[in-house]
């Protein structure tokens, strides 16, 4: 096989592989954790247990389901979230919990690992193998206190993640955001900013300008090239023009009389049956979007007294 | 007996004549209005007379509960109109226009595409006025819209920022759009002497088919990587235009600008006219939507000219452009190059600036579409 060859395939696998990956669980992201938990959130039974959440980054629905979750690096496999699970599709932007109570008889969300006798936390993709996110649990946490990205989604992620971007978190706040933004929608701010809209339209006119003046610009120049071509052309046929007929031999002109004949004698071209007139359907695709009295409609008259 | 006076009583009070009000009234007279201009006065005929049915469609006065009517979550109408209010049918609509547009004047003349640019100053300053008058920004950049001239752009970006008022600002746009033969003309004439209405441009030159195939790709790249936010309108125009000028896909060109464009177009003006449900629409600012469509299309044409002078400014005399195709900067193709064309007659019978004139009316479909795209980008 050719070297080039084998580097377009290489090239492809590795494109599909990041497609692929980009529009499924590559999203998924730890996302904030508690260890200790005596007075915090309780789950469906009542109970206090330490959890995690998991934070959709993108803005497609993922299913977690067929994941893997473990505390220990030489497990990965250790919890499969269960298929199926209409539960376990992450809408998009938005938080999934688990309780890690070691008790997974309890429902898909309850995992069968403590994190207070954990130093890791590793989610896998479905094939066991891919380490989609991981993060290394502080060792000084307090009872209640939560440890989490500071912005939802953001900081280092995947197998080396550094825990850049996490840190104890004031409050606790499972399944909703770390962080809370303002209220006021771009556009409220957008006002705030420019109340007479002159800084926007400034903005904005130039941004329209530039990209047509770009447009302008690549035209002429795509002109420019295409004018000359065609004068090449031109400056070609004027030298081939220059011939003499004894240069041309007569298998040529034979050539061209077949091609006549055939021609003359083309029954597609010409109807040989000179006494009978043959009507042909055409047919034509109308629609009032291109028919010319459409656009040629009349203008509005002022009506003469 | 008492059922059955129950039954009529009840009957009755489902009936239109039970539920009508003078809002309902005045808005099937509306509706009788729009489709009076398409059909007598073959004004846009095509968007006003689907419009203006669906305006009485949408106003027969319904009892409500029984998911018929248009904001009735199930109903038929409720179904058809998701595609007006998640901005379905815009883009599909640019496929069309795209694979009908011969962009050719444009190539040949690239520098017409600045008039484009110049025209969507009409956005801008009704932006600006709507903030005047106190509407949000993101309220103000769907009614600046209205100033591009393009219905399928003013819906697609309502429907993202300010789909309360997408009725409105429908209508608005198509209405104006229509009477652009009618608002166009008076400010050419008063922004333009004697002189420059006769100005004779040079024909354009032919272009080849490379240049065609090349334009929608280069189009597309450069408009959609410098504003991304408005890759469905750009990315489907230039499809639809790819689809033309490739040549090899003469089918789906066909069914793009034949077929699929009346279809969405039946669609999309059938659902717009029902969203102009009396009590949704006959507020306040629905006449000031309209006062606000007015004054932005007078600007942009304004601008468009005004840039034309001041364009020729700079040019060689064999090379002046004449400021009556400034007004087809605005993109109501192909009606303000019809303007154009038919007013430059009117001051010399011989002087032809109908193909002039489709270069920045196309230019101007492109910078409408940019326009939408930055105000999404800024303000969604």
């Amino acid at each position: 096989m050719k070297q080039s060859v084998k580097y377009i395939l290489i090239g492809l696998l590795l494109f599909f592989r990041v497609s692929l990956f980009g529009q499924t669980v590559i999203d998924l992201r730890f996302n904030e954790l508690l260890i200790t938990n005596t007075e915090d959130f309780q789950d469906d039974f009542g109970v206090h247990s330490s959890w995690f959440e998991i934070f959709n980054i993108g803005y497609g629905a993922v299913d977690i389901g067929g994941c893997y979750l473990s505390n220990d690096p030489n497990d990965l496999k250790k919890y499969p979230v269960p298929r199926g699970d209409v539960l376990t599709k992450i809408k998009p932007r938005q938080h999934i919990l688990f309780w890690a109570d070691n008790k997974p008889y309890r429902g898909s969300f309850h995992v069968n690992f403590s994190l207070e006798d954990s130093k890791v936390l590793i989610l896998t993709n479905a094939d066991g193998k891919t380490i989609l996110d991981m993060v290394t649990l502080p060792t000084n946490m307090e009872p209640n206190q939560s440890y989490g990205r500071v912005i939802d989604g953001e900081g280092s992620y995947g197998p080396g993640s550094d825990n850049t971007g996490w840190d104890v978190l004031a409050r606790t706040s499972p399944s909703t955001n770390n962080y809370t933004l303002d209220g006021k929608s771009r556009a409220a701010k957008m006002k705030e900013t420019d109340p007479y809209g002159w800084i926007m339209a400034l903005l904005a006119m130039s941004v329209v300008f530039l990209s047509l003046l770009i447009l302008t610009f690549v035209f002429k120049g795509t002109g420019r090239t295409s004018i000359r071509l065609s004068q090449k052309k031109a400056d070609a046929y004027q030298k081939t023009k220059n011939f003499s007929v004894e240069d041309i031999s007569g298998e040529t002109f034979a050539a061209i009389a077949m091609a006549l004949h055939l021609y003359a004698n083309e029954t597609e071209v010409h109807d040989i049956e000179t006494t009978i007139l043959t009507i042909e359907q055409v047919r034509k695709n109308y629609s009032p979007w291109s028919s010319k009295y459409q656009f040629m409609r009349k203008m509005p008259e002022t009506r003469k007294r | 007996m008492d059922q059955i006076i129950n039954n009529l009583q009840q009957f009755w009070e489902y009936t239109g004549f039970a539920n009508a009000t003078f809002q309902h009234i005045l808005m099937i007279c509306i509706g009788i209005g729009f489709l009076a201009m398409g059909i007598i006065k073959e004004w846009e005929p095509l968007l006003l007379v689907p419009i203006g049915f669906g305006i009485i469609i949408g106003n027969i006065p319904l009892y409500p509960g029984f998911s018929v009517g248009i904001y009735e979550e199930g109903s038929v109408l409720n179904i058809l109109y998701h595609g007006v209010k998640n901005g379905w049918y815009p883009p599909l609509i640019f496929l069309g226009i795209g694979a009908m547009t011969d962009f050719s004047s444009l190539i040949s003349n690239p520098k017409l595409l600045l008039i484009g640019a110049a025209a969507q100053l009409g956005i801008f300053a009704a932006y600006s006025a709507s903030l005047l008058l106190g509407f949000e920004a993101n309220a103000a950049g769907a009614i600046g819209i209205i100033g591009g001239a393009d219905g399928p752009t003013a819906i697609f970006l309502s429907s993202r920022l300010a789909p309360d008022l997408l009725g409105a600002i429908a209508v608005s746009a198509y209405s104006y759009m229509a009477l652009v033969p009618l608002i166009q003309p008076p400010i050419m004439r008063l922004l333009t002497t004697k002189k420059e209405r006769l100005i004779r441009m040079k024909s354009p030159r032919v272009v080849t088919k490379m240049e065609k195939i090349i334009f929608p790709v280069v189009g597309l790249l450069l408009t959609a990587f410098i504003v991304p936010s408005g890759l469905p309108l750009l990315g489907m125009l230039f499809f639809g235009n790819i689809l033309k000028e490739s040549g090899v896909t003469r089918r789906l060109a066909e069914t793009a600008r034949g077929p699929l464009i009346d279809v969405v177009t039946i669609l999309i003006g059938l659902t717009v006219g029902c969203s102009t449900q009396a009590d949704k629409f006959l507020q306040l600012d629905s006449v000031l939507i309209f006062a606000l469509g007015a004054f932005s299309f007078i600007i942009a044409t304004a601008g468009g000219v005004l840039f034309v002078k001041i364009l020729n400014l700079f040019l060689k005399p064999g090379n002046k452009i004449n400021p009556l195709i400034g007004n087809a900067g605005v993109s109501a193709v192909p009606d303000s190059a019809r303007v154009s064309e038919v007013v430059g007659l009117t001051y010399d019978r011989t002087n032809h600036l109908l193909m002039h004139a489709m270069g920045p009316n196309v230019a101007g479909v492109i910078g409408s579409a940019v326009a939408a795209g930055i105000l999404l980008g800024f303000l969604s």
